[in-house]
Formats: structure tokens, sequence, C-alpha cells
């Protein structure tokens, strides 16, 4: 099982990015410096890495504005190694200091993006069966705790809780 | 006479399929809208027609990126076709999601590279920009550049817009002087009196105000905003026209279908 994360490059504006931080400061919450936003795709089946590489680099990147990382995961769990990358200069700022909220859809949710994703890894020549997962990654800079991260940010702004859950990683749990 | 005869091409989330058919056939085509899995199963079907269309819409929701996984597909089961169809010389123009298309394909702005050099991405916005905006056609363009879509339009015509995704991004700065010298940017986004426009009326901060480009050999057109939205002057928030009934969105059209 593999995760493929889908980032802006540093030249090109993360409009995405930039709206968050917008909607943060609009919910009251000052202290957020910066945001940035990624898509994150988890691949499960009978697949290598060599073909998880060109679907993230055939498929779901911009070859132009965006990279992708590759890591391998888990069941349950990701690791921070990362496998393989389209730009080796662009994981320089993941060592950097920030807080993340991951969102995903809840079991038993329709996630329609999958479903694309694995027609189009079959249109690209890979006819094995897999299964696709997609969610969305955000970073927040800045001094943030886990209380504004997980009832405020994360609920009240990045997800639906109806239908979609977070993974929060708090800076300042980190340090401590 | 033989009629033109228009193949526009459509799949799961197309919806400006029966526009762009009724502004053909306005202009004296025979359209027929084809599913891309029709013409996956025969593929020789493509030279058939003289024109090759892709309409706007959200085709497969806009998944992964708007035209990424259409694109994908094109190049992976109709790749060869669709080449050799762009190499011939006969018109392709893709609108909105169909000029997404063609970019991720790689027929523009060259069909001869066939690989994906430029990008159309997220509006700076973050928003879908939905409204009427103006486009300049220079003179020099006119008169210099090959493309074959664009004839007889007047310097600044006004064109409806409605996309998520339509930042023109050249791969690099020479892709971007390439496009330049080779008179290929063939309409920019402007104010009425044809300066520089600031948002909303530059839609989605576009490098250069690019709103849509065509290959060197003028055949195959790419743009954001939607001619068959205007086709008749009725259609115009302010009524304008080139006559009494007619918009400028159909002369696009009618020059494709003449070019034949």
């Amino acid at each position: 099982m593999f995760e493929i994360e889908i980032l802006t490059k540093k030249d090109f504006k993360d409009s995405r990015g930039e709206r968050v931080l917008s909607d943060i400061c609009g919910l009251g919450v000052t202290n957020v410096t910066k945001a940035e936003y990624s898509q994150l795709y988890v691949v499960d089946g009978d697949i290598n890495l060599s073909e998880t590489e060109m679907i993230a680099s055939e498929l779901l990147v911009d070859k132009v504005t965006e990279s992708y990382i590759i890591r391998k995961c888990c069941a349950e769990y990701c690791s921070e190694v990362i496998l393989k990358s389209s730009d080796a200069k662009e994981n320089d700022r993941l060592n950097s200091n920030f807080s993340v909220i991951e969102v995903w859809y809840k079991k038993g949710v329709t996630d329609t993006v999958s479903e694309s994703v694995v027609k189009a890894v079959e249109d690209l020549g890979i006819v094995k069966e897999i299964k696709v997962k997609t969610g969305y990654k955000y970073y927040l800079y800045g001094k943030i705790s886990r209380t504004i991260l997980l009832n405020t940010i994360a609920t009240k702004l990045l997800a639906n809780t109806l239908i979609q859950e977070c993974k929060v990683h708090c800076l300042a749990d980190k340090k401590a | 006479m033989k009629k033109v005869k228009v193949l526009v091409l459509r799949t799961a989330g197309t919806n400006c399929d029966y526009e762009t058919q009724s502004a053909f056939e306005l202009c004296g085509a025979t359209v027929e809208r084809v599913h891309i899995n029709t013409l996956i199963e025969k593929k020789d079907k493509i030279f058939e027609y003289d024109i090759l269309a892709f309409p706007g819409g959200f085709s497969y929701g806009d998944d992964i990126a708007s035209g990424k996984i259409l694109s994908n597909e094109i190049k992976n089961k109709l790749g060869d076709e669709v080449k050799k169809y762009a190499l011939s010389g006969r018109p392709i123009i893709g609108i909105c999601n169909g000029f997404q298309v063609l970019v991720k394909v790689g027929l523009l702005p060259s069909p001869e590279l066939f690989k994906q050099i430029s990008t159309l991405s997220y509006n700076d916005s973050d928003k879908f920009e939905c409204r009427w905006v103006y486009l300049k056609v220079e003179k020099k363009i006119k008169n210099e550049s090959n493309c074959i879509w664009t004839r007889n339009l007047p310097d600044i015509v006004s064109l409806p817009v409605a996309h998520g995704e339509g930042k023109f991004i050249p791969g690099n700065e020479k892709f971007l002087d390439e496009l330049n010298k080779n008179n290929q940017i063939v309409l920019r986004y402007s104010l009425r009196d044809g300066s520089e426009p600031e948002y909303p009326l530059a839609p989605n901060g576009s490098v250069e105000q690019i709103a849509g480009i065509c290959n060197g050999k003028g055949n195959i057109f790419g743009l954001m905003p939607h001619p068959e939205r205007y086709v008749f002057t009725l259609q115009h928030p302010a009524k304008e026209g080139f006559d009494s009934k007619y918009g400028w969105g159909k002369v696009i059209f009618k020059n494709a279908v003449d070019f034949v």
C-alpha cells in the first residue's frame, strides 16, 4: 500500500492554501501565518513501487505546477519516509515547523474521485485490482493548540464531520 | 455540395455538447455527438469527420484535475489517431474543459511534440468564475497568425467564461517566448478599450492574460471562454452582435466550416 501526495511547487501559487488561510482568519484564529494544501491518494492492491510512480507521474501530478511524494503505508499508518519524489528540492519544506490536518472520508462513504482514479489507472494500462482512497492535507504554520486545530479549524472549516474525519498532528504536541 | 461533418466528442460530465452542435449546425455543418467509448471501439471513425470539437463541461467530474482523466484516456486509447488527425491539418477546437484536454493531451501548443508543456491550473481566486469578459484579438495576431478560427473577429470581443481551472501557465519562459514569437496567443483577457484588466475581468490570473492559443499551423484552437454561448445577439446581456441577429461566437465556428 502506498500513499501519493501531490503538492504545489514552490514557485507557483497555492490558491487553495491561500483561501484556507483567509478562511481561518475569518474564524477569528489569527496565529496561523501560512497554510499549504496537498492532495492525498492511498493506493492499495497488488501494485509495486514503479507502477505507483507511473500513476503519480503520468496521472495524478500536473508536471508543470505540481510535484509528488510517495510513501509506504500500512493499514492505518503512513510512514514519514519518502520512497520516491519528483523533485527532491520540494521535500525541504516538509522538515519545517508546522501542524497538519488530514481530511479523509469516513468508512462507508462513497469516494467518487477514487472511482475515477481506478478507471484512469486502467486507462494507463495497469490492469490490476486496486482500491484507492482520497484525502486532503493542510500544513498550517504558526503556534496553534490542538484544541483550536481540532475543534475550530478542522471541524468548523475543513471537514464535513457527517461524512469526513480528521487526523491532526499538532506541532505543539511534538515539541512537548 | 458536400456538407461539412463535425464530430463533437462527449463523455461522462460533458455538458456543452448540445450548444456546440447547435453552433456548428447554425453555420451549415452536419454534426454528430459521439461518446468516447464509441470512438474507441471504432478508432478510424474519427477520419470520417472534417472538424473535431472538444466541448466544455466537467468531464469525469473534474476528478484529479479538470480534463485530466479524459486527456489520459485519449492519450492512451486514441493517441495515434488523434495525433494523425491533428497533423492532417483538419480544424480542432477545445472549449473550456475541451481546452484543458487539448493542453493536457499535448495537442496544444504543439501536436508535433504531443506532450504536455503547459497547463491550465486553479484560478487565483480558488473559486469558480462565471461572467462575461472582454477579449483582445490583436491586429498583429489577426494579420500574422495562422489561426483559422479567429479570422474576421473585431479587435475586442465579449464572451462568457465559466471555469474553476482556467489559469494558463506555460511550462517555462522559452515556451512563452515561442508562443508570442509564433503569434500563437490569439485571445487575451482585456478591458473594453483593450488595456490590461484586473480581477474580475481577468478571471483566473493567466500568465500574460492568455485566454486562447492555437498551434503553429493554426488549425488547432483552444480557449477558456464559451463562443457557443454567444451565437445569437439575444444571448448577450447588452444584446450586442455583428448584425441584428448573430453574436461574435458564431464567427469562430463559421471560420472553421468555411475553411473546410
